[in-house]
C-alpha cells in the first residue's frame, strides 16, 4: 500500500540544522509531506521535535538546510511568511483568544469581508460536520472544542500543511474519536498534515506514514504499513548506547522485607494525575520514568506542596504530611532538586555560599539572631570539597558556574537541610558526561547514607543505571513498575508510552 | 436578542450604570446637583481626562502601561502656551502637539516592544525625561498670559450646551471605539493583550502593535496638554503630575482590563467623566474635595484587584481544566469498560 509518487509533494525539508548554543538539537533533518499524507512524528523528550516544527512554523530560523513548499524553495523568517506559504500550526495547548469569540478568533489576522467569512466559516465546519455557535465566547469551549477552532482558522486560510503538536492529550476518549474523523476528513481531501504524538496506538490509527526523531536525528521514517510496534520501539532506543561510562560502584541490593518504606503515597490525586501509590525505603532509588505531560511535574510539585492535594495520602517516616504547604513539607524532611535550575533552583547573582546555605537559615545551627559567617562558610566548604564543584572561591557568583557546577550547588543546597527523601527531578539535563558522572557519585553517596532517592529522568538510561526499582507514569496514572533486573531501556519505553503489556502494576 | 447578547458582553455599559448611580447618590444627598447644567459640565469638563484615558486605553488593551502621559501633556501644553502667548493658531499647537507624541510614544514603544524593558520602569523614566523638558523649556515658570480667543475656545458652546471641545472628543471616541473594536488593525491591539503568542502564530505583527499603540496614547496626551492650555488658561510646571494614575483609573472604571485584551475607548470615556466628577460630587455631597485623590485611589485598587483575583483565578481553572482531561484520559481510553468506583 505503498503510498507514492503520483502525489503531489507539499513539504521537503532538507539537512536542517539547529544549536542552541553548544547544543546540538537538530543534526541534519531530512523529512518530506505529501498530498493526503498523515505523517506521525514521534520521539522522546527533548528529540528536537517542537524546534523543527517551530522552524518549519518560521518562529526559529534553521543553522543551515532548506525548506521547499510545492517544489519551491522558501525562506521561512517568521510566522507569517509560513502561513502564506499554507502552513499551519495547532499548537499543543490552544492558543485563542480567550475574550473573544469563536468567529473573531477564527478570522482575527485574516483579511476579507467579514459576512463572507462568516458563510466561509459556517461551509467549512458543515463540510467537516461540527456545529459550533460563532458567537460563544472562547473561554468558555472545552480543550476539544479549542482544538477545533484552531484548524478551522487553519482551514480558513487555505492551509495545505496542518501541523498538530499532540492534539490528544487533552482530550478526553469521546472526543479523540470524533478528532480522528475529522483528521481522516482533512486527509481525504488532500490536506498534509504533520501528527506529533506520544502514543504509539495512533500512529497505525491515523498515520499513513511514521517518523522517529531521536536526538536530533530521523532514525526510522516509512509508510506506517511496514512497521509494527515492536519496530517503532527499537526506532525510540537511542542508537549509542556505549557512550556513556558506566560507574563502578557495588551497590547492595536492599532487603525490602526487612525494611520500612519511609515515604508512603497512597492512591494520591491531583491536578494532572490520579490515584498514585508507591513507597519509597530508605536507602533506595526510586526511578520515576514518563514522557513530558504524563503527570510526572504536577505529582512533584504536589507532594512538595506547591499545588493543591485532591485526595490521597503521602507518608513520611510514618507522620502524615498530606496536604502540607512546601515549608512544612521541607521542614518534614523532603526536598527537591527541581527539573529547571535556573528557574526555579539556582540564586544566580548570590555567591556559592549563600546558595548552598540558603535553605537552612532559620535553622538554629547557622546563627541566631544574625547569621554565623563562619558556619556557613564550613557548611559551603564541606558540599564543594565531597561534591567537587569547581569554584575559584566561595564567595563566587553562582550564575558564572558552568551547568554541572551549577547543578552540583543546587543539589548541595537541598541536601544541607538533611532531608530523610530527596527528589530529583531531571538531575543530570544540559550538563557535561564528566559532571554527570559526579552527579551519579553524589547520588550513589547518599544512597548509601541511607538517604530515600525519588529519581525522576527523561533519560531511560540514567534511570537504568541508577534506579533499585522503577515505575512509569503514563496518562497520569503509574501503569507499570519494574524491579533493578526488569529495568531495561525496552521495557521502560514501551511503558512511557502506554503499550507495556507485561506484568500488572499494582503496589 | 443578539442585541441584548451583544450589549451584555459590554463591558461599558456597567460603567454607565456605575455614573448613573453615583450621580443618583449623589442627587439624593443634595437635590440641588440634580440641573441641567450640573450634568452637562460633568461632560464638559472631563476633557482632558478624556483624551488621557482613551489614548493609554491603547496601551492597556495590549497589555502594557505607560505612566509618561501626565508628563507629555504637560510638555505639550507648556508648547501650546507659548505658542498662545505669540498669537499663534490652535492648529499649530496641534502640529506640535502630535509630532511631540508621536516621538513620545514610539520612544516608549520601542523600549517596551523592541528593547524589551518593562514599561512602568520604562515610562517612569521617560516621564522624568520629560517632565525635565518642562522645567528647562518653560525656564522654571509658569506659562501665561495668552493672546486672543484660545482661552475662551473651550468654554464656547456648539450646541445644545455642549462646548466646541467635548463635542470634538465626543467625534474622536467615537473614531477610536469604531477603530478598535470594528477594524482589523483595531482589533490585532486586543489581540496582543489577549493572548500574544497566539497573536505571534497568526501573523500579527507583534512589535509594531505595541509600538503603534504607545504613538496613539502619546498623540492623545500632547492633544489633551492643549486642552489643557486652553481650559486653565496658564501652564504650570507641574501641569499634569498625577494625571496618569487618574487616566489608568479611568480606564479601569472603564472596564479595560489591566491584563490586557478587554475593553473598549467607549469605556475609557465613561470612566474618564467619573474620574472627574468626583471632586465635583465631593463638593455636593459636603465632603472637602481633598478627599479626592483618596477616593481616585482606593477605587483604582479596588477594581484592579478584583480584576486580578478573577483573571488568576481563571487561569488557573483553565489549567486545571486541561490537567484533570489529561489524567482522566488513560481512565477511559486504557481501562475502558472498567468502572471507577
Amino acid at each position: 500500500m505503498a503510498k507514492g509518487d503520483n502525489k503531489k509533494q507539499l513539504l521537503r525539508v532538507e539537512k536542517i540544522y539547529k544549536s542552541f548554543g553548544s547544543n546540538l538539537v537538530l543534526q541534519g533533518i531530512d523529512m518530506e509531506l505529501n498530498e493526503g499524507e498523515v505523517l506521525a512524528l514521534i520521539g522522546g523528550n527533548g528529540a528536537g521535535k517542537s524546534t523543527l516544527m517551530k522552524i518549519i512554523m518560521g518562529i526559529y530560523q534553521s543553522d543551515k538546510g532548506d525548506i521547499y513548499v510545492n517544489n519551491k524553495h522558501v525562506h521561512l523568517a517568521k510566522a507569517s511568511s509560513a502561513l502564506a506559504a499554507g502552513i499551519y500550526m495547532v499548537p499543543q495547548e490552544p492558543m485563542l483568544f480567550p475574550n473573544m469569540t469563536v468567529e473573531e478568533n477564527i478570522t482575527m489576522g485574516f483579511k476579507g469581508k467579514q459576512s463572507e467569512l462568516r458563510n466561509k466559516i459556517i461551509e467549512l465546519m458543515s463540510s467537516i460536520g461540527w456545529e459550533l455557535d460563532l458567537d460563544r465566547n472562547a473561554s468558555s469551549l472545552s480543550i476539544a472544542e479549542q482544538t477545533l477552532v484552531e484548524i478551522i482558522r487553519g482551514l480558513l486560510r487555505e492551509a495545505k500543511i496542518l501541523i498538530l503538536d499532540e492534539p490528544t492529550s487533552a482530550l478526553t476518549f469521546d472526543e479523540v474519536e470524533s478528532f480522528f474523523k475529522v483528521v481522516k476528513d482533512l486527509r481525504d481531501k488532500g490536506i498534509g498534515i504533520i501528527y506529533i504524538t506520544h502514543r504509539l496506538p495512533e500512529v497505525f490509527e491515523i498515520g499513513t506514514h511514521v517518523s522517529i526523531m531521536c536526538d536530533g536525528v530521523i532514525t526510522l521514517n516509512g509508510p506506517v504499513s511496514e512497521f509494527n510496534r515492536e519496530m517503532l520501539i527499537q526506532g525510540l532506543l537511542p542508537s549509542n548506547m556505549e557512550h556513556k561510562e558506566k560507574i563502578d560502584i557495588t551497590v547492595e541490593a536492599i532487603d525490602y522485607k526487612n525494611v520500612k518504606p519511609v515515604f508512603e503515597l497512597k492512591d494520591f490525586s491531583g491536578y494532572g494525575f490520579n490515584n498514585i501509590s508507591f513507597n519509597v525505603y530508605p536507602g533506595e532509588i526510586l526511578g520515576l520514568a514518563g514522557v513530558v505531560g504524563a503527570g510526572r511535574t504536577e505529582l512533584v510539585r504536589t507532594i512538595f506542596g506547591c499545588d493543591r492535594t485532591l485526595s490521597g495520602t503521602v507518608i513520611l517516616d510514618g507522620k502524615d504530611i498530606t496536604g502540607l504547604k512546601t515549608n512544612a513539607v521541607l521542614k518534614a524532611g523532603i526536598n527537591l532538586v527541581p527539573e529547571d535550575r535556573h528557574n526555579h533552583g539556582l540564586f544566580k547573582i548570590s555567591s556559592v555560599c549563600e546558595n548552598i546555605t540558603a535553605s537552612m537559615l532559620d535553622r538554629k545551627e547557622t546563627g541566631g539572631l544574625l547569621l554565623d559567617k563562619k558556619v556557613e562558610q564550613d557548611i559551603a566548604n564541606k558540599y564543594v570539597n565531597d561534591f567537587r564543584i569547581k569554584v575559584t572561591c566561595n564567595e563566587q557568583l553562582a550564575g558564572s558556574l558552568s551547568g554541572g557546577n551549577q547543578q552540583k550547588v543546587v543539589i548541595g543546597k537541598s541536601l544541607s537541610t538533611k532531608p530523610k527523601l530527596v527528589i530529583l527531578d531531571e538531575p543530570t539535563r544540559g550538563i557535561d558526561a564528566a559532571a554527570r558522572m559526579d552527579v551519579y557519585r553524589i547520588i550513589h553517596k547518599l544512597r548509601s547514607q541511607g538517604v530515600a532517592i525519588l529519581l525522576i529522568s527523561s533519560d531511560l538510561e540514567e534511570i537504568v543505571e541508577l534506579a533499585d526499582r522503577s515505575i512509569t507514569v503514563f496518562n497520569g496514572s503509574i501503569n507499570a513498575e519494574f524491579t533493578r533486573e526488569e529495568s531495561i531501556m525496552d521495557n521502560l519505553t514501551k511503558a512511557s508510552f502506554g503499550i507495556y503489556k507485561g506484568k500488572e502494576a499494582n503496589q | 436578542m443578539s442585541l441584548l447578547k451583544k450589549l451584555s458582553r459590554a463591558r461599558w455599559l456597567s460603567s454607565l450604570i456605575f455614573l448613573i448611580v453615583l450621580f443618583t447618590i449623589t442627587g439624593l444627598v443634595n437635590p440641588t446637583f440634580f440641573t441641567y447644567s450640573n450634568i452637562l459640565s460633568a461632560f464638559n469638563s472631563s476633557v482632558v481626562f478624556t483624551l488621557l484615558a482613551v489614548g493609554i486605553s491603547f496601551v492597556i488593551m495590549t497589555g502594557e502601561i505607560d505612566v509618561s502621559i501626565g508628563a507629555t501633556m504637560g510638555l505639550a501644553a507648556a508648547i501650546a502656551g507659548t505658542i498662545a502667548q505669540r498669537g499663534g493658531s490652535v492648529v499649530e499647537m496641534l502640529i506640535y502637539a502630535v509630532l511631540l507624541g508621536l516621538v513620545v510614544g514610539a520612544i516608549n514603544g520601542v523600549g517596551v516592544a523592541i528593547i524589551k524593558v518593562p514599561s512602568l520602569i520604562f515610562t517612569l523614566g521617560i516621564m522624568g525625561i520629560v517632565r525635565g523638558f518642562v522645567y528647562v523649556y518653560s525656564d522654571g515658570r509658569t506659562v501665561e498670559n495668552f493672546a486672543g480667543a484660545f482661552t475662551n475656545l473651550g468654554s464656547k458652546e456648539l450646541f445644545a450646551d455642549i462646548t466646541v471641545y467635548y463635542s470634538m472628543v465626543i467625534v474622536i471616541v467615537l473614531v477610536a471605539h469604531i477603530l478598535l473594536t470594528r477594524t482589523r488593525n483595531g482589533k490585532n491591539f486586543i489581540a496582543v493583550g489577549d493572548n500574544i503568542g497566539g497573536a505571534t502564530l497568526i501573523g500579527i505583527p507583534v512589535v509594531w502593535t505595541k509600538i503603534s499603540a504607545y504613538m496613539l496614547c502619546g498623540v492623545f496626551a500632547a492633544v489633551a496638554g492643549v486642552a489643557f492650555a486652553s481650559k486653565y488658561g496658564q501652564v504650570n510646571i507641574v501641569a499634569g503630575s498625577g494625571y496618569e494614575m487618574s487616566a489608568i483609573a479611568a480606564c479601569v472604571l472603564g472596564g479595560v482590563s489591566l491584563s490586557g485584551g478587554l475593553g473598549s475607548a467607549l469605556g475609557a470615556a465613561i470612566g474618564a467623566v467619573i474620574m472627574s466628577s468626583i471632586s465635583r460630587m465631593l463638593v455636593f455631597i459636603g465632603l472637602s474635595s481633598d478627599y479626592d485623590n483618596t477616593i481616585k485611589g482606593i477605587m483604582l485598587i479596588t477594581i484592579v484587584v478584583a480584576d486580578a483575583l478573577m483573571h488568576t483565578r481563571s487561569v488557573e481553572k483553565a489549567r486545571r481544566a486541561r490537567l484533570a482531561a489529561r489524567a482522566s484520559n488513560h481512565n477511559s481510553a486504557e481501562v475502558g469498560s472498567s468502572d471507577e468506583e
